[in-house]
């Protein structure tokens, strides 16, 4: 088969020169697909799929904003010949980096908290990262670093030819990559109607890029974050008592926290795919939650859910939550 | 800048003027950090932190293998650590300063056990490894040290700095004993110890305290029991520093430790938390910050005190 690629990307025949030009914006947005199971009548739900960026989550947005950032900076690049990144990383931010770095023929070196599950470190191996595992803090202190940030920034600070730390929870091209992609995606994709907004909270990079973008369309629009209660299993997420790690969020660019208890993530998430044929991963099942909730208050015009990313890289975690599911049978 | 001026009102507080008091800012280290007089020394939760990068010339000891007793659960024997300590290029004359990562947690064990074995003049970093890594104009290296080896002579050890389950069941029971007799006679019977009375401090988690856990996730040194020693003040140990790692102010510790939670200020006091390490940077506090003449580290902890055959234990 002959396949010919006249610019960068083909949107109508999707036919693209490389992944990169895959990664989404208000051109090839990530789908919009409406959810209708529980939701009251008198309001309007969509989902946004970011499990279809390439690398399957919305991560990749981040991470590539952060690379391409360092490489203008000259942070990265012929410049800096060998020079790789480290990061701090619970999955997904280090799975996009770690493909799109080794992509670009930069080593990548992934610190990992002991409490990610095997899976997630082998995607990472998988991708091209070595991995640190580190202890986590036994007895964290509140708004302290964690082990895995300050391991990570150890090694950028002892070996900065080595090494540069992106920095995920505070570097602000996490923020503005969805200030220049998910949001104008939204805003276009609903034709300006979007009237809420829903995501969760891990760096705040998500959700402190929509509400600046979208707000400064129509200042109406909510921004609504969703948290796991304390003491949460969600990975990837982060009640608000433990956002001190990111530099990113500013309480004054969201409307509404809604906490839901997080069990109900695994559930809810479960039914989506059962009711929806939507493969959400928990942190998704939380979000959908958290808008249920807003919904019995006050009806939603037109609501944008962020649905990070999919169900397939959970199944222990859903198992563990989900004892209904029971032991499938027994080891294979 | 609100650190800057923070450090400098402690320092007039608790006399760091000259450098003469336990506690050190990063600026009267990095003017001592070629001084022969001075061996910096790391120990970290996590060890990876040291091989990662540390302060130029820092010495790394490793908590599990360097500073407890190989076979019994025990502090190091003498002889042992000496050698040690010797190897490493330390001597029992050297200001030893000791950082560490976790706000210093750990390094605050090390404190507490060169104490123990009388070593004169041990200094603790403010502040700790986060603080230092958090500043990109502090120097930073993967370079290790090599001090030529020393003699250590060590002191012997100091009980006066150790509590053990024979001081410490004695006020668990007195403190139940008072408990029964409130219940039985009303709230004012015998209620309280008096003042002169030892304090206990549970360092631990509040769910640990209450006895909802037996020990945090996925630990494995445990107990048979959950719950408190009876009479034990509830102050995690994380209550005593800043998000940065620094140590809260002489004034707000004050607040916490002793008008707030009722540590009794010219009375004994022991702290005591797992497996004795987060109760040794409550040790400092006590015995540091706030000058409390007899503090006493309970390195059994509650994986000693848990597992007592009949010993008392309050919950909630």
């Amino acid at each position: 088969m002959k396949v010919q690629v006249e610019s960068e990307r083909d949107l109508q025949r999707r036919v693209f020169d490389s992944v990169l030009d895959m990664l989404p914006d208000v051109d090839n947005p990530t789908p919009l697909v409406r959810v209708r199971d529980a939701v009251p009548s008198g309001s309007v739900l969509l989902a946004k799929l970011e499990w279809m960026n390439p690398l399957g989550s919305v991560k990749d947005r981040a991470a590539w904003a952060m690379l391409r950032g360092l490489e203008e900076a000259g942070e990265l690049g012929p410049s800096r010949p060998g020079r790789g990144v480290v990061e701090p990383t619970s999955g997904n931010t280090g799975f996009s980096l770690a493909a799109l770095a080794s992509m670009r023929g930069y080593p990548v070196r992934a610190v990992v908290p002991a409490k990610v599950p095997l899976e997630k470190r082998l995607l990472l191996r998988l991708a091209g990262a070595e991995l640190d595992v580190t202890n986590d803090a036994l007895c964290p202190l509140p708004g302290a670093e964690d082990g895995a940030i300050g391991l990570a920034r150890s090694h950028a600070r002892a070996q900065p030819d080595k090494y540069v730390m992106p920095n995920q929870y505070e570097n602000a091209n996490n923020t503005l990559a969805h200030e220049h992609t998910t949001g104008p995606e939204i805003w276009h994709q609903t034709g300006g109607g979007v009237t809420h907004v829903f995501a969760a909270l891990g760096t705040a990079g998500t959700a402190m890029g929509l509400s600046r973008f979208l707000k400064a369309q129509n200042p109406l629009i909510k921004i609504i974050a969703v948290q796991p209660s304390a003491g949460h299993d969600v990975p990837g997420l982060r009640n608000v008592s433990e956002l001190g790690v990111s530099k990113l969020y500013d309480p004054a660019l969201v409307d509404r926290i809604v906490e839901i208890p997080y069990e109900r993530a695994y559930t809810r998430a479960a039914r989506l795919l059962r009711r929806e044929a939507l493969r959400a991963g928990p942190s998704s099942g939380l979000i959908f939650e958290g808008a249920l909730a807003v919904a019995a208050d006050e009806p939603i015009g037109l609501g944008v859910m962020i649905f990070c990313d999919d169900v397939l890289k959970y199944t222990a975690s859903m198992a563990k939550h989900l004892p209904e599911l029971g032991d499938a049978g027994g080891p294979a | 800048m609100t650190v800057s001026a923070q450090g400098v009102a402690r320092e007039g507080v608790i006399d760091l003027s000259g450098g003469a008091g336990p506690l050190v800012s990063q600026r009267w280290l990095t003017e001592r950090l070629r001084d022969p007089s001075v061996r910096l020394v790391e120990v970290d939760v996590d060890p990876k932190q040291y091989a990662a990068g540390h302060i130029p010339g820092a010495i790394g000891l490793d908590w599990a293998k360097d500073l407890q007793h190989p076979t019994r659960r025990d502090v190091p024997e003498p002889g042992v650590l000496a050698k040690l300590l010797g190897e490493r290029g330390i001597n029992e004359r050297h200001t030893v300063v000791l950082y560490g990562d976790s706000a210093n947690w750990f390094a605050a064990y090390a404190f507490w056990l060169l104490k123990l074995y009388r070593h004169a003049d041990v200094r603790l970093l403010d502040g700790g490894r986060s603080k230092w890594l958090a500043d990109d104009k502090l120097p930073f290296t993967t370079e290790l040290p090599s001090f030529a080896p020393e003699t250590y002579r060590i002191g012997a050890i100091d009980l006066s700095l150790r509590a053990t389950v024979a001081e410490v069941l004695p006020l668990a029971v007195a403190a139940s004993a008072r408990a029964g007799a409130r219940t039985h006679a009303g709230a004012d019977a015998g209620a309280h110890a008096g003042a002169g009375a030892t304090s206990l401090v549970d360092v631990r988690s509040p769910d640990e305290f209450s006895g909802k856990i037996i020990a945090p996730p996925g630990l494995n040194e445990t107990a048979q029991r959950a719950g408190h020693i009876p009479g034990a003040i509830s102050i995690p140990w994380g209550s005593a520093v800043n998000p940065d790692g620094t140590f809260k102010t002489e004034a707000e510790l004050r607040k916490l430790y002793i008008e707030d939670k009722g540590v009794r200020a010219n009375a004994p006091a022991i702290a005591y938390c797992r497996i004795g390490e987060r109760s040794s940077h409550t040790w400092f506090v006590l015995r540091y910050l706030l000058g409390l003449r007899d503090v006493k580290n309970y390195d059994g902890s509650w994986t000693e005190y848990g597992n007592l055959i009949g010993a008392p234990i309050d919950k909630a």
